[in-house]
């Protein structure tokens, strides 16, 4: 089947799965015994007229599968609704997008960059020094959670006073020239950008490693070498283009969670991202930002998955599409 | 999964027939697996001996002595001479003007840290009465080796606590997400057509939601009034839902493929139900792929917890685990700067989790049939 | 030559001016502040030396910043404006002051439609009201207005406003924009409601009437003493900007002026107008040029070209901002006791000034459900019926205050920066009841008042004198150390007296849903804000039908209404003594009732208070002015700055112009 038909047909299937993803979310949250309105309520200046003014507004005394199909049809039409917080959540989505967008972009281009040539150094180099040493930084990277990664490279930055303290922009950002604003951006982007690329280099490097590796024990390599070609055009010129053609779709699998946002890592980091955004509207049972987030996470998974799967058909073209 | 899935393939293909050494010795061969798995025995043991090993328990706190810094303790006496180690009994002082307190020691007796001691009263391994201790000292004055916490529980004892909790919810985790997986993709196989299409659809919705909020959402469900030990189970239970999806994937790909092989239609001719007849024959050629999955997913329970307890939503106080500790101390950088061995509940997290990706690395390799010729 | 008639002519008429001008100087003076308020428990960090009594300063209006002193001739032609002089020393114009509050940040900059207290702290930055507190006396200070009066009646409230006074975009500030927000915005119940039932009394709102274009009067429906008060930081809104707003649907309201609006678009009064919203990141407000304070060398007001709030997710990436460099100042409620030692070793390097404003307006207090009723849709009682004996027994409630170890929470869990509590009121409120007593922990005593009341020990446990096991559910919010810490320690406490106590955290917004909605709870450490000034702005708690009265909350009905039908004697009592309060003017008076009522809690205990947080504030020291008081304290990000218009920044050189926005 062709590859546009093959799309169709995907994009098909995952409209039931979007709904069942919807629902689940929906059910997820309502079952979660959190009261939205919590701040308001403990705050002695707010009257009980205000509190029920603030039901209505936000439809919260409704039952739950009215509100379920309130939900539904409003998204339908392109209207996100409005955040218990305040402010409508397209907004408030679109804001972040683009922060979470650059760090995501930007670990991803680091990771593959540094990961690519460190796996196949450390395959065509088996055993030495710069392949264990990769190894131990791959081991420990896995073996870290995020945020105290996080929160050592801020304690690093307060007691060095190198790098700024989280957050994306300085305070006097505006009043930098556009060359300086970018500068500024950037040196705010260090610490996560280390942090997000530290703990995912792992995967690609190992997974690089591996296949290269692989692909050295194959047949046509030996071949090759028997061929008397020198062993760089070997290496770099027939086996290398193999060995990465399985790791084209992984680059599918990390597109799809390029706006989910890495949370902790956003609220150690005081970065404005999506992560940071949904972990506080799903602390605080934000209806219609949490259902907005989930279901854009959710389509981006789906999306990353059909992206591999495309490029794994161009990759490796002995494989069909169903 | 690519790779997971590619591994599984290997697996099924037939190896060669010459004689070899276990698959155990291999592995224990190898330098850094074997310190791994020395590591996690004695993490383990460590956490089931806790309330031996430790001077006190989990709960035990002296309310005078809140946020004390590490004991001093002393090995000369005032001659100068060599002596069995003691410690001084403290006491705190409060200063308005700095808005500090501070910790005097109390010279005029020495109070000799003994072994094997006789203290408070515990059951081990939950059932065996023992008042037995490795060391302490006596109750006029306490031994608060990394210091006390904001109750004047003992930091130190604790990290042991600690670890019963965040080294089991690894492995209770996989007990009840692997044979959920396994069960669900063997029926979604078995069954195949709309039933199978269904339950995977319903398997993929599980795996596009982002574990990270799936994670956080369920935890928020849990109903408030549960006891320490009811929620630990219910957490275990939601830690597990992020792990059988992916599981239950592979396991249904198996069993298509081998739906019509030729040994399996010998054993249905021979009248062995049809849905066990499966497994039996599905699980051993997946046993090296599960065994390895396994020890890759308890690093993740490991950190899902640590990750639920940084948000405040995992084991709660007082209970304590690595994750709640780490919390903690993550709460006051101001600490911190000053004293980086409160760290010590992340610093231990991580090598278990170095520890088990060693191990899991070392046994992919040697249970990896395409290694095994070599 | 003049004659000498002539000559004594305009000297008379010279002295005649001289006079008239010092009648009108004298006219709205405050009193001159007597002596320091005392710190108790401070340390050499004592409040900055007074200000001169306020002046009321006569200026011209021009676009130059400086003013000249007009006569008052000039004055009652009107073609001068009155602005109202600050009373720090001079400094230097210029520069910024970069602040944090931690957060989601403020949701609007329309304070009439804020629900939080980050929107309502902007909002204080952006708009002025009609009177305000004195930071130093607790008195009513003038603000847009330059005088006010009350009736003998005690009915009505006349209100003077200064002449002259500019909205930011040059509009004249008049009466119409005041009966605007008090006739208009807040009694049609435009955005936040509760703004409408403050200044109502026994569901009437006051009547507000315009006598001439700069004075107004309120009429209330009776005598209402807190009315002064409840005008306090309520901004005055601009009519000609937002009157054709209350045209359309009151949904619509809570949109006008949100972060995400054009700054442009918005007309403030205040000190500052807004600058940029950057989202989830900084609120940068500016200096609004046509502000109506000016300093005593007569140049208008703010100092700082620039304010700048950065908004961070908790406190303590605040604090790691602060020391590096990043904030200039750190407001109440950042540095949390444990912080307080650190924060201190660090003032040389890091070239700031700690405050120690005294004790927070907040209470922290352990609550027992006395909830005696049934729930009417499951039929089943609220509470065990078993253990709402134990909690309604005020032996019991008596035994549980004496039992707990105050001074070990202080000394644990706030690492002694704080101060332990047994009164309603905080204890730098100014009605608080001085005569109540603390007490230790005392277990003998406990034991006694139990063993009186019936109460029997048995291997070890407290059982009640028809044989059950004390045992109860203490919650409090989770992933808080602090609430934590505390917990523990009542919990072990209360193990001494043999009662068992099950803590269980629970998140926040739970919590709050058990208190106000589901009633399922037996015992709750938790905390709420106060009121130093005016205790009445509590009644809501105190009231016994009031939105928080959580000690035993009666819920509305289908129809909105609260009805309560089981009044225990001392929540009567304590409601008579509100309303009581409310009704009369005399401050003895009003000091007799509040007493009283602090006494009716001390004695039975709907709420068992623990302790009270200090005020800790940090300053730079390359700004100016800053003199906290702990009755000037305001929502963050005002906060202790209630004097932020004369705040400077001595690193700005006075040449500093502002760059325009774009």
């Amino acid at each position: 089947m062709s590859i546009a038909a093959y799309i169709l047909k995907r994009l098909l299937q995952a409209l039931p799965l979007l709904f069942i993803i919807s629902v689940m979310s929906f059910t997820m949250l309502k079952l979660a015994p959190i009261d939205p309105l919590a701040t308001l309520k403990a705050n002695p200046a707010i009257s009980q007229a205000m509190i029920k003014a603030e039901e209505e507004r936000l439809g919260l005394n409704k039952p739950p599968v009215v509100q379920y199909g309130l939900w539904l049809s409003r998204t339908l039409t392109g209207n996100l609704g409005i955040s218990t917080a305040g402010g409508p959540v397209s907004t408030l989505l679109l804001q972040r997008a683009f922060n979470t967008l650059l760090l995501s972009v930007l670990s991803i281009l680091f990771t593959w960059l540094i990961a690519i040539p460190a796996g196949t150094y450390a395959a065509v180099y088996r055993g030495s020094y710069i392949d264990k040493f990769f190894g131990l930084l791959t081991a420990v990277g896995m073996s870290m959670p995020t945020f105290l990664l996080a929160m050592l490279l801020l304690m690093f930055a307060l007691s060095s006073g190198l790098l700024p303290i989280g957050g994306l922009t300085s305070a006097y950002y505006f009043d930098l020239s556009g060359c300086a604003q970018i500068l500024d951006i950037a040196w705010h982007l260090v610490i996560p950008v280390t942090v997000l690329t530290f703990v995912g280099l792992a995967g690609i490097q190992r997974q690089m490693r591996g296949n290269l590796l692989d692909v050295l024990r194959k047949e046509y390599v030996r071949t090759a070498r028997a061929k008397g070609l020198p062993e760089h055009t070997v290496i770099y010129r027939h086996a290398l283009r193999n060995a990465i053609n399985p790791l084209i779709t992984l680059l599918g699998f990390e597109l799809g969670s390029i706006l989910s946002g890495a949370a902790l890592t956003e609220t150690v980091l005081s970065y404005p991202g999506l992560g940071r955004l949904t972990l506080e509207a799903v602390l605080t049972k934000d209806l219609n930002l949490v259902m907005a987030s989930l279901m854009l996470g959710a389509l981006m998974l789906i999306l990353g998955n059909l992206v591999a799967d495309i490029l794994l058909k161009f990759a490796d073209p002995r494989i069909s599409l169903e | 999964m690519a790779t997971l899935e590619a591994n599984l393939e290997a697996s099924l293909q037939p190896t060669t027939g010459a004689p070899r050494p276990s698959a155990w010795s291999k592995i224990w061969r190898d330098p850094v697996a074997r310190i791994s798995i020395i590591v996690l025995f004695i993490l383990y043991m460590s956490a089931a001996l806790a309330s031996p090993l430790t001077p006190y328990s989990m709960d035990f706190n002296d309310p005078e002595l809140g946020n004390s810094p590490p004991t001093p303790v002393h090995y000369v006496d005032e001659k100068g001479a060599p002596c069995a180690p003691f410690v001084y009994k403290a006491k705190r002082m409060n200063d308005a003007e700095t808005f500090s307190q501070f910790f005097q020691q109390d010279e005029t007796q020495k109070f000799p840290i003994h072994f094997f001691v006789k203290a408070e009263p515990y059951k081990l391994l939950g059932f065996i009465p023992a008042d037995l201790h490795l060391f302490g000292v006596g109750d006029g004055a306490r031994l608060y080796i990394i210091g006390s916490d904001i109750n004047g529980r003992d930091n130190y004892s604790r990290l042991f606590f600690g670890a019963q909790k965040s080294l089991t919810i690894g492995f209770l985790g996989l007990f009840i997400a692997f044979p959920i997986g396994i069960i669900y993709g063997g029926l979604a196989g078995f069954f195949g057509g709309a039933v199978d299409n269904a339950m995977m659809r319903f398997a993929e919705a599980v795996m596009s939601i982002p574990s990270f909020y799936l994670l956080i959402g369920l935890a928020a469900i849990l109903p408030p009034g549960m006891s320490g030990a009811d929620r630990f189970a219910l957490i275990t239970v939601i830690l597990s839902f992020i792990g059988w999806a992916g599981i239950a994937r592979v396991i249904r790909g198996m069993v298509l493929s081998i739906a019509d092989e030729e040994f399996v239609q010998a054993a249905r001719a021979s009248g062995m139900p049809e849905f066990f007849n499966m497994l039996k024959h599905v699980i051993p050629q997946t046993a090296s792929f599960i065994i390895v999955a396994a020890t890759m997913q308890v690093p993740n329970f490991i950190l899902s917890e640590s990750g639920l307890s940084f948000i405040g939503l995992g084991i709660q106080q007082p209970d304590a685990s690595w994750g709640n500790m780490l919390k903690f101390a993550l709460d006051n950088i101001n600490e911190l700067l000053e004293k980086p061995v409160l760290l010590a509940p992340g610093f231990l997290i991580f090598l278990t989790i170095l520890c088990f990706n060693q191990l899991g690395d070392t046994m992919r390799d040697v249970l990896d049939p395409k290694m095994q010729g070599q | 030559m003049k004659s000498a008639p002539s000559q004594l002519l305009s000297a008379l008429k010279v002295l005649l001016l001289c006079l008239l001008q010092l009648l009108l100087l004298c006219a709205c003076s405050t009193p001159y502040p007597k002596k320091p308020l005392s710190n108790k428990g401070t340390s050499g960090l004592d409040l900055v030396s007074k200000p001169s009594a306020q002046k009321l300063f006569l200026g011209e209006e021009s676009n130059a910043q400086q003013l000249k002193p007009a006569s008052a001739a000039e004055i009652a032609s009107g073609k001068v404006s009155e602005f109202f002089e600050n009373r720090g020393k001079i400094g230097n114009f210029g520069g910024s002051l970069t602040v944090a509050t931690f957060g989601s940040g403020p949701k609007t900059f329309n304070p009439w439609a804020a629900t939080e207290v980050e929107s309502h702290g902007i909002g204080q930055l952006l708009f002025e009201s009609l009177i305000d507190v004195d930071p130093w006396t607790g008195e009513h200070l003038c603000r847009l207005a330059r005088s006010f009066e009350v009736s003998d009646d005690k009915r009505d409230y006349i209100f003077h406003l200064r002449r002259g006074l500019q909205w930011s975009d040059g509009f004249p500030l008049t009466a119409d924009d005041v009966i605007f927000t008090f006739g208009t915005l807040i009694k049609e119940g435009f955005g936040n409601q509760s703004l409408r039932d403050t200044l109502s009394i026994d569901g009437q709102y006051p009547s507000i009437e315009k006598i001439d274009a700069y004075t107004v009067k309120f009429r209330t429906p009776k005598p209402f003493s807190p009315f002064l008060a409840s005008l306090h930081g309520l901004g005055v809104a601009p009519k000609h900007a937002l009157e054709k707003y209350t045209k359309r649907p009151h949904q619509e309201f809570f949109a006008v002026w949100d972060v995400n609006c054009n700054p442009a678009d918005l007309v403030t009064s205040g000190p500052f107008r807004v600058g940029r919203y950057v989202p989830s990141q900084r609120v940068e407000l500016i200096r609004n040029p046509l502000y109506g304070m000016c300093d005593a060398s007569h140049r208008r007001l703010p100092y700082l070209d620039r304010f700048t709030e950065a908004i961070v997710p908790d406190q303590n990436s605040m604090l790691v901002k602060f020391y590096g460099n990043e904030l200039d100042f750190l407001d109440i409620r950042s540095i949390r006791g444990p912080d307080a030692r650190l924060m201190k070793q660090r003032e040389g390097p890091g070239n700031f000034k700690m405050y120690n404003l005294g004790s927070d307006d907040g209470t922290m207090f352990l609550m027992f459900n006395l909830n005696q009723r049934k729930d009417p849709q499951t039929g089943k009682y609220y509470v065990d019926p078993v253990k709402q004996r134990w909690f309604n027994n005020l032996a019991f409630r008596q035994a549980v205050s004496h039992a707990i170890n105050r001074t070990s929470i202080l000394n644990n869990v706030l690492r002694g920066v704080g101060s332990t509590l047994y009164t309603a009121e905080s204890p730098t409120a100014i009605y608080l009841n001085k005569k109540l007593k603390a007490y230790d922990q005392d277990l003998e005593f406990s034991k006694k008042l139990l063993t009186d009341a019936g109460f029997k020990f048995s291997h070890g446990w407290l059982l009640d004198p028809n044989g059950n096991k004390i045992e109860f559910t203490l919650n409090t919010n989770a992933g808080n150390s602090i609430r934590d810490g505390t917990c523990v320690i009542i919990q072990n406490d209360l193990k001494k007296l043999g009662i068992k106590v099950n803590y269980q955290p629970i998140d926040f917004n739970i919590l709050v849903d058990k208190t106000e909605q589901s009633l399922d709870w037996e015992a709750i450490v938790m905390g709420l804000t106060g009121d130093k000034i005016e205790p009445y702005n509590g009644a809501n708690i105190w009231k016994t039908e009031g939105r928080l009265h959580m000690f035993d909350q009666r819920l509305p009905d289908s129809s909105g209404k609260t009805l309560v039908n089981d009044e225990r004697p001392f929540e009567k009592e304590i409601a008579h003594c509100f309303n009581a309060a409310a009704n009369t003017f005399d401050q003895t008076e009003r000091h007799k009732y509040f007493d009283r009522y602090q006494e009716i809690v001390y004695e039975q205990l709907p709420f068992i208070y623990l302790y009270s947080a200090l005020d800790l504030t940090a300053m730079r020291n390359t700004h100016g002015n800053y003199n906290p008081t702990p009755l000037g304290i305001y929502y963050t990000p005002k906060g202790s700055l209630h004097n932020i218009e004369e705040i400077f920044d001595t690193r700005a050189k006075s040449t500093n112009r502002i760059r325009e926005q774009k």
